[in-house]
């Protein structure tokens, strides 16, 4: 009915204007980096590369894919990105169920979320933190891309306050027909929290998607490392105060278009599944379920 | 007895976080005393030098210990608020696009910028905002007559630019976490407004708003932990000396006086004075929060 | 690594982590370099005959060892290198041969890609969680080499290579005795220099000939010529630009008055010092050029440079890879830089505007006749031996046998075509000689493999051959072959400009660790050094300023490190 009024009209139509006006703000740079990754060294080393590529090349992104090790850094990240979320996911599901209880029902909650918020301020840092991940033998282990990430705190108290938001009824409803706590977690809690966890998977796979320095310090097989970590060996930072060359190593220098190139193959697959996720943030699904 | 026998599920479901906390977390932390070492690598945690709090004289004895502190702490600030406040306004304002379409495109065109890293987006600032004949001063001058303004070459200004190309970049990302939020509001509240013939702007102010704000709390108490965080890549990459005494942050100056030549010690200590102002903001929120909102943070 | 997803709520370790791991493009700036040659004694001669522990091993050098021996080493690994037919560091054609060929195993402990600066932060967490230390470690990071000698792991070398070294290294390393002046403690040498080209890291101008040939101008020889070509480049521009499209002079100083290209340290240079720099004063101490009364003239000049449009009016915001662009788009006139800078990026250049011409000019001289720039160091790092090792002579059998095959080998020698067949040369079906892509499955670049960098390297090597070819002469050894294939088709005429003003270059003469006061306080005297600088010649501040900021300097320190760096100095004497 308000959609009909002519206030909310005008409205409308500036939000509209607004908001496009904003996303071009944010596309156009990124329109510019593109262009930059096709065009030729010369122009983007001259600045002279706007929003349309100058003499066109895709030699940034065969020089990056170009590579035995860019395929298996490619599966090392899927395989990573997908055991990691779901490992994420999975902790912060059971963790989150008992933190969401009022104090009544869970007396040791606060101690709890005390201890957890507790690791997010304070760290020991590298060095203990690279002790342990050595006297685990977790050094050249793919492993250690998964598990010390594992817990995730952050995700973990927002979940749990998106948990809060479910109406005590229907737990208590389950409750009477007998079902435990991992069957309300399960029944009831997961269903409606749809646009919850894909907001949390979403963060938790772009988090392991980028994540390139645990594989650069931890790995030293180039065939063990994910796509990030091979995207950053692929720039190089050159120490000109010791420069010797041969060929190849002056082509290095001009790096412009390769490190905008790497942006794209960095960052295609996740912007790829960032539309799929949406589906998830559709109005009224949550309520849907639970009307069932 | 009693407490453990109806407790006890969640002890359980807790049990395989706390084990990787733990392990991960908590047994690491015994490096914090680093921080009151003269840490040698080759003398290990057990043999190196203690040296009290000679490592936190380090970072407050010299001549612009005060200012670069305050730095950060005003550009973090500015940065929390607004990397609240941004999504927090454009999730709702994107909510009242009917087009699905049109609303889908916007949202995922302004979580783009995210991806990209400060390096690339330092040079393209640096053209862009430039005061000899930039995009954006060549604009302000066409539309308003405006003077060149040195967004990276005056202290002020600079801040200005950092906190703003922040929230540009970040905004979209951030603003995830609203849809979701906005996603599960209960429709048949709105439906009950409509009902008593509320307008849109007393639906948002009394449904949309109230049911973000838990959220938002939690979120913006989060950040606190960012507090002395500024933003370490994005102002190592737009810096110079014409804005250093604006523009310095405490990150900056370790990784130039420590984090490059390794040493761990004074940066332990660096990190350690700032979790603890960090977690004592985040007490005084959590308390506020609960005092005032009766809302538990976490 | 941390349990936070969101980047910007990473509290911490996330940042520590990101931070430490940037610590490679620190570096940049010519931190230590050698001092030149004339001030020199044989730094220590003592410690040839303190010789300790390996005495009485002289016997132990062989050629080659049956049966084998084994070095164990540590690796960062460059990320430009590739390897082929499945081979990686720890096993590959240059390992193959050293167990071939001299009997010696190499054994790697731990590898890493040494990409923002992960090999010094796993080395420094290799050793905190008591991981056994390497035999040999080859170090370019200056403050890494200087931690590893404080471990204590490491033994004195100078008598080994005393012993061991053959004439063409021992003639390399004596080209500048000072080389090994930051790794001698108490006068014992505790590492080997790894020796680098020279001249490298020294620069001269690049002018656009084509720009100079229209207007009938000469390349200028003083500041005053050279401030005529700019007003010339920027009011008659010869391409038709307009004057506010221009940029006479390309330079910036970002983060410092002193870098390897766009650099505008040669205008401190024509008033008789160079900035940011120990250079060596009349007394026989050292000074630091930014305090020296002819920075004040220097700065001067540049803000009424920046005032004409000359300089780029945001130089303060430019750094080196910013100050090429212009040049390469073709709208900069001059830019300073390396001798090899026509090979990249002003190559590029003639693909924008296809009747640009680059030629290199030397560094103008100021109103008294002075002129200067940095000088390079002759070292790209350093080659410890750890005091466990039970053959130590074994790396001297490598390292010979590199200098006398490798460094800079005659016609007719063994590796005068090349060093692996298949890897960096391959032989055509006539039995000619093939490069680069022609090899199959494409060339590697096998001097990354050797135990130590590159190699081995005759500082003046390189150079030497540059000027032959200047000179007109067809490239006959290897490494006159090599230069004229890589470089670009200045480069000769760059090197003999170069060398055609030998003594100009201010060498950094501070090499040693740092000393406590840089530890607590240089920063700081950097930070207000370059605020200063900026603000004057942003016409912040008046040129009187800088009187203010040396006493700053002094007072807060700056005298208290100049007393411990002048007593540094002098124990290397």
């Amino acid at each position: 009915m308000y959609r009909k009024t002519v206030p909310y009209r005008i409205f409308n139509v500036f939000n509209v204007i607004l908001l496009s006006l904003l996303a071009l703000a944010c596309v156009i740079p990124l329109i510019h980096v593109l262009a930059v990754s096709f065009s030729a060294k010369s122009a983007a080393d001259g600045n002279l590369v706007g929003l349309w590529p100058v003499d066109f090349t895709t030699i940034a992104y065969s020089k990056t894919i170009d590579n035995p090790v860019f395929l298996s850094s490619l599966w090392v990240a899927v395989k990573r990105t997908v055991l990691g979320t779901v490992a994420i996911l999975a902790v912060a599901c059971l963790a989150a169920y008992p933190l969401s209880k009022e104090n009544a029902q869970f007396g040791g909650r606060s101690v709890y979320a005390w201890l957890f918020v507790f690791t997010m301020i304070f760290n020991g840092g590298l060095v203990p933190f690279y002790i342990v991940i050595q006297r685990l033998h977790l050094v050249d282990s793919f492993w250690v891309l998964v598990l010390p990430g594992v817990v995730n705190v952050w995700l973990i108290i927002l979940l749990m306050n998106f948990f809060r938001g479910i109406p005590k009824e229907l737990e208590e409803a389950a409750l009477i027909d007998g079902c435990g706590h991992l069957g309300i977690l399960w029944r009831i809690y997961l269903p409606v929290s749809l646009p919850a966890l894909a907001t949390l998977g979403l963060f938790a796979m772009v988090w392991h998607w980028n994540s390139w320095f645990d594989g650069l310090l931890y790995l030293s097989d180039k065939h063990m490392y994910p796509l990030a970590t091979y995207l950053q060996t692929v720039i190089v930072s050159r120490d000109m105060s010791s420069m010797s060359f041969t060929k190849q190593e002056f082509d290095l220098l001009s790096q412009k278009t390769i490190n905008a190139a790497q942006i794209f193959i960095g960052a295609l697959p996740i912007l790829i599944v960032y539309p799929f996720l949406q589906r998830f943030f559709v109005k009224g699904l949550v309520m849907g379920s639970v009307k069932e | 007895m009693r407490y453990i026998r109806r407790t006890w599920p969640f002890h359980l479901m807790l049990l395989p976080a706390l084990v990787f906390l733990i392990v991960f977390n908590y047994v690491p932390m015994g490096g914090i005393v680093m921080a009151f070492q003269d840490y040698k690598p080759w003398l290990h945690i057990g043999g190196s030098p203690w040296i009290g709090l000679d490592n936190f004289r380090l970072l407050f004895e010299r001549h612009d210990s005060i200012q670069v502190i305050w730095n950060t702490f005003l550009i973090a600030v500015l940065k929390i608020a607004f990397n609240l406040i941004t999504p927090f306004a454009f999730a709702i304002l994107l909510n009242e696009v009917r087009q699905r379409l049109l609303s889908r495109s916007i949202q995922t065109l302004v979580y783009l910028p995210h991806f990209l890293s400060w390096v690339i987006l330092g040079g393209i600032l640096l053209e862009f905002l430039s005061a000899d004949g930039g995009f954006v001063n060549r604009m302000l001058h066409a539309a308003f007559g405006i003077k060149p303004i040195p967004f990276l070459g005056d202290g002020d200004w600079f801040r200005f630019t950092v906190i703003a190309s922040e929230v540009w970049k970040e905004f979209g990302y951030g603003t995830i976490v609203f849809l979701a939020a906005l996603a599960g509001i209960n429709p048949s509240l709105y439906e009950a407004a409509e009902m008593d013939g509320a307008s849109r702007w007393k639906q948002t102010l009394h449904i949309t708003i109230p049911s973000l704000l838990p959220i938002a709390v939690v979120v913006g108490t989060l950040s606190l932990g960012n507090i002395l965080n500024a933003g370490f890549d994005q102002i190592f990459n737009l810096y110079n000396a014409l804005v250093m005494d604006k523009g310095d942050i405490i990150d900056t100056f370790v990784y130039r006086t420590a984090i490059s030549d390794g040493q761990f010690g004074f940066a332990t200590a660096v990190g350690l004075f700032k979790s603890v102002i960090s977690m004592i903001l985040i007490v005084i929120s959590y308390r506020l929060a609960y005092k005032w909102a009766n809302y538990r943070v976490f | 690594m941390t349990t936070f997803s969101k980047p910007k709520l990473a509290a911490g370790a996330a940042l520590m982590l990101a931070v430490a791991s940037l610590s490679a493009c620190a570096g940049n700036g010519g931190k230590p370099a050698a001092s030149p040659s004339a001030s020199a004694s044989e730094s220590a001669p003592a410690s040839a005959g303190a010789s300790p522990s390996a005495s009485g091993a002289s016997s132990a050098y062989k050629d080659k060892y049956d049966p084998p021996v084994t070095i164990t080493t540590v690796w960062g690994v460059d990320p430009a290198l590739k390897f082929k037919n499945g081979e990686s560091i720890e096993n590959n054609v240059a390992t193959k041969w050293a167990l071939d060929t001299l009997g010696i195993k190499i054994d790697s402990l731990w590898s890493v890609t040494d990409t923002n600066g992960a090999f010094a932060t796993k080395m420094r967490l290799a050793m905190s969680s008591g991981q056994k230390l390497p035999d040999v470690v080859t170090v370019g990071d200056a403050q890494l080499a200087q931690d590893l000698i404080d471990t204590g792991a490491f033994r004195e070398v100078g008598s080994l290579f005393d012993e061991y070294a053959n004439d063409k290294w021992k003639t390399a390393m004596n080209l500048d005795p000072n080389v090994w002046n930051p790794y001698v403690r108490d006068g014992q040498k505790l590492g080997i220099p790894v020796l680098d080209y020279a001249y490298n890291h020294d620069y001269l101008l690049w002018i656009r000939q084509d720009w100079l040939d229209k207007l009938n101008l000469e390349a200028p020889k003083t500041l005053d010529d050279l401030e005529k070509v700019m007003d010339a480049f920027k009011n008659k521009n010869p391409d038709g630009l307009a004057p506010d499209k221009v940029l006479p002079l390309s330079i910036g100083f970002k983060t410092t008055m002193n870098t390897w290209m766009g650099d505008p340290s040669w205008v401190f240079g024509a008033y008789g010092t160079i900035p940011g720099q120990w250079n060596a004063a009349a007394d026989g101490n050292l000074e630091y050029g930014s305090i020296n009364p002819a920075s004040k003239s220097a700065l001067a000049k540049l803000k009424e440079w920046r005032d004409k449009g000359y300089i780029p009016s945001e130089a303060a915001l430019w750094d080196e890879n910013k100050t090429s662009e212009p040049a390469v788009a073709g709208t900069a006139g001059i830019i300073p830089g390396p001798y090899w800078m026509s090979g990249w990026p002003l190559l590029d250049t003639v693909k924008n505007v296809p009747t640009a011409v680059w030629k290199p000019y030397p560094i103008p001289t100021g109103p008294d006749g002075k002129a200067g720039r940095h000088g390079t160091n002759f070292t790209s790092g350093v080659t410890l031996i750890n005091k466990d090792m039970k053959n130590p002579e074994a790396v001297f059998t490598y390292q010979n046998y590199l200098f006398e095959h490798l460094a800079d080998p005659q016609p007719g020698s063994e590796w005068d075509v090349g060093v692996f067949k298949g890897y960096d040369y391959d032989l055509d079906a006539s039995g000619n000689p093939v490069y680069l892509d022609k090899i199959p499955g494409g060339e590697v670049n096998i001097n990354r493999y050797w135990l130590v960098k590159d190699g081995a390297r005759i500082p003046d090597a390189q150079m030497k051959a540059l000027l032959k070819l200047a000179d007109g002469s067809e490239p006959t050894t290897r490494l006159e072959k090599e230069v004229k294939n890589n470089y670009g088709p200045e480069t000769p005429a760059a090197a003999k400009v170069l060398l055609s003003q030998p003594d100009i270059s201010f060498k950094d003469m501070f090499t040693g660790p740092s000393t406590p006061t840089m530890q607590s306080k240089l920063d700081y005297l950097k930070k207000i050094e370059l605020q200063t600088f900026n603000e004057i010649i942003y016409g912040k501040k008046p040129a009187d300023s800088f009187d203010k900021f040396v006493n700053d300097w002094k007072s807060t320190g700056g005298d208290k490190m100049t007393q411990e760096v002048n007593d540094w100095y002098k124990n290397t004497k």
